[in-house]
């Protein structure tokens, strides 16, 4: 069932609008906007570039946020998912996993592109992707959280981001510090947890 | 929907309305004598440091909200009683002020003191990040029509908003620690003396008896709207 419900989210996401292609392309223009605005000196450029990676992983997660649950909810599927007899800590881990790999995994794949661009050694890379990779799971997590608290609320884009934008400053305050992955990891870990909790929380709720 | 103890607790809230208010005015009289007239200026800032008597109450007072607002968060959750919602609400609109006025006189102290409006200070960064979190709160009751979803949301989100001000007071601390030009830690007096830690003592007492009056006055409108929304019939 597990299994069922993850794949059924990502043949949804490679159907539609938010397939490997569209995220990674987002990604990509993002991080070409920036000569654009800072000039060519490229050692301004790498300093600026470890920032902007959690900028574009933020934005892409925002863009999301309006959808993690919604269209489920709008179609009448969450209804039916909800009756299917997993728990629905279950149900919250597959939509984890699923809005992961649809927003973060093809970042985390591109990032190496991209780095080269900027000329970031060999060393940088890996630990920016260690880093990207245990953050990104915590910061899905917490997005997985509130859109399921804010489920009813339609077109709130604004007050979504806003409620969350707080609750992501830490992890890209040690984000961007390329030694402190433990503490990403271990941040990720609460937010997972916090976030199974309230998602179980808001779904239970909704299905009062 | 309203229970009738609780709501008449608040009703009848509005007898002490007078003795709060005068209580309020008269500690803040005193406080005011004592911080702007009775007091000597700092030997270092002179009399730009009096701005710390409303200052330092608006800070502590701030972050002891946030506190009393995961309290009743957390009663909401365990008696499911609409007033706890109130209470919450009714504690965020206050907070927020007070961060506000908290971060303004911080601000208006650091222009003469430091000679900039604004510096990436850690106390300061994480009082803007609280600050959000009261808005965020508030903007949820406002948006959310439906007032028993919004108080569902705001019960979740206050206790989320209360376990993640530690997290991010640390980060934002590990941060600073790296990123600190180190102009702001040498000014740190060592300890306060007497003369002016008394008219602070009376400032912040004078600042929660104004706190317990607003919030009182605030609870009164809460569930006065809640009843006018109940007889229009949504």
């Amino acid at each position: 069932m597990f299994r069922n419900l993850l794949i059924r989210d990502l043949k949804l996401a490679y159907y539609t609008s938010s397939n490997f292609i569209f995220i990674a392309s987002f990604f990509l223009l993002i991080v070409i906007l920036i000569p654009f605005i800072f000039g060519t000196n490229v050692n301004d450029l790498k300093l600026i570039f470890q920032g902007l990676i959690w900028i574009g992983i933020t934005l892409a997660l925002l863009l999301t946020l309006d959808r993690i649950f919604s269209s489920d909810f709008n179609d009448g599927n969450l209804d039916i998912i909800l009756k299917s007899g997993l728990s629905y800590e279950t149900i919250a881990l597959a939509k984890l996993l699923s809005v992961w790999i649809i927003n973060c995994f093809p970042i985390i794949i591109i990032l190496p592109i991209a780095s080269f661009i900027f000329d970031l050694n060999f060393y940088e890379i890996i630990r920016t992707e260690l880093n990207l990779f245990l953050g990104s799971i915590g910061m899905t997590a917490t997005a997985i959280g509130i859109s399921s608290l804010t489920l009813g609320l339609k077109r709130m884009i604004y007050l979504k981001s806003i409620i969350i934008l707080p609750l992501y400053i830490p992890f890209i305050i040690f984000g961007v510090d390329l030694d402190s992955w433990s503490i990403i990891f271990a941040l990720s870990m609460i937010a997972v947890v916090i976030s199974l909790f309230v998602t179980s929380y808001s779904l239970r709720l909704y299905g009062e | 929907m309203l229970p009738k103890l609780s709501s008449s607790f608040f009703e009848k809230s509005e007898k002490y309305n007078p003795i709060l208010i005068s209580i309020t005015l008269v500690l803040f009289c005193i406080g005011l004598y004592f911080s702007l007239i009775g007091s000597p200026p700092d030997m270092v800032q002179g009399d730009s440091m009096r701005i710390m008597y409303i200052h330092v109450p608006s800070a502590w007072l701030s972050l002891m909200i946030y506190t009393l607002l995961a309290f009743s968060c957390i009663l909401w959750f365990i008696f499911r009683n609409p007033i706890f919602s109130l209470t919450g609400r009714s504690l965020a609109q206050i907070g927020a002020t007070f961060t506000l006025l908290a971060l303004v006189t911080g601000s208006i102290w650091g222009k003469p003191t430091w000679g900039t409006w604004w510096a990436w200070d850690a106390r300061l960064t994480s009082m803007l990040i609280l600050f959000f979190l009261y808005l965020a709160y508030i903007l949820l009751w406002q948006s959310v029509s439906n007032k028993e979803t919004a108080a569902k949301i705001a019960a979740a989100l206050g206790i989320i908003g209360f376990i993640n001000i530690p997290i991010i007071k640390f980060s934002v601390d590990w941060w600073n620690t790296l990123h600190q030009p180190a102009t702001i830690s040498k000014l740190s007096s060592p300890s306060i003396d007497i003369s002016m830690l008394i008219p602070l003592v009376i400032m912040t007492i004078a600042s929660i008896f104004f706190l317990l009056t607003l919030f009182l006055i605030r609870m009164r409108i809460h569930i006065i709207e809640q009843r006018i929304n109940r007889t229009l019939g949504n």
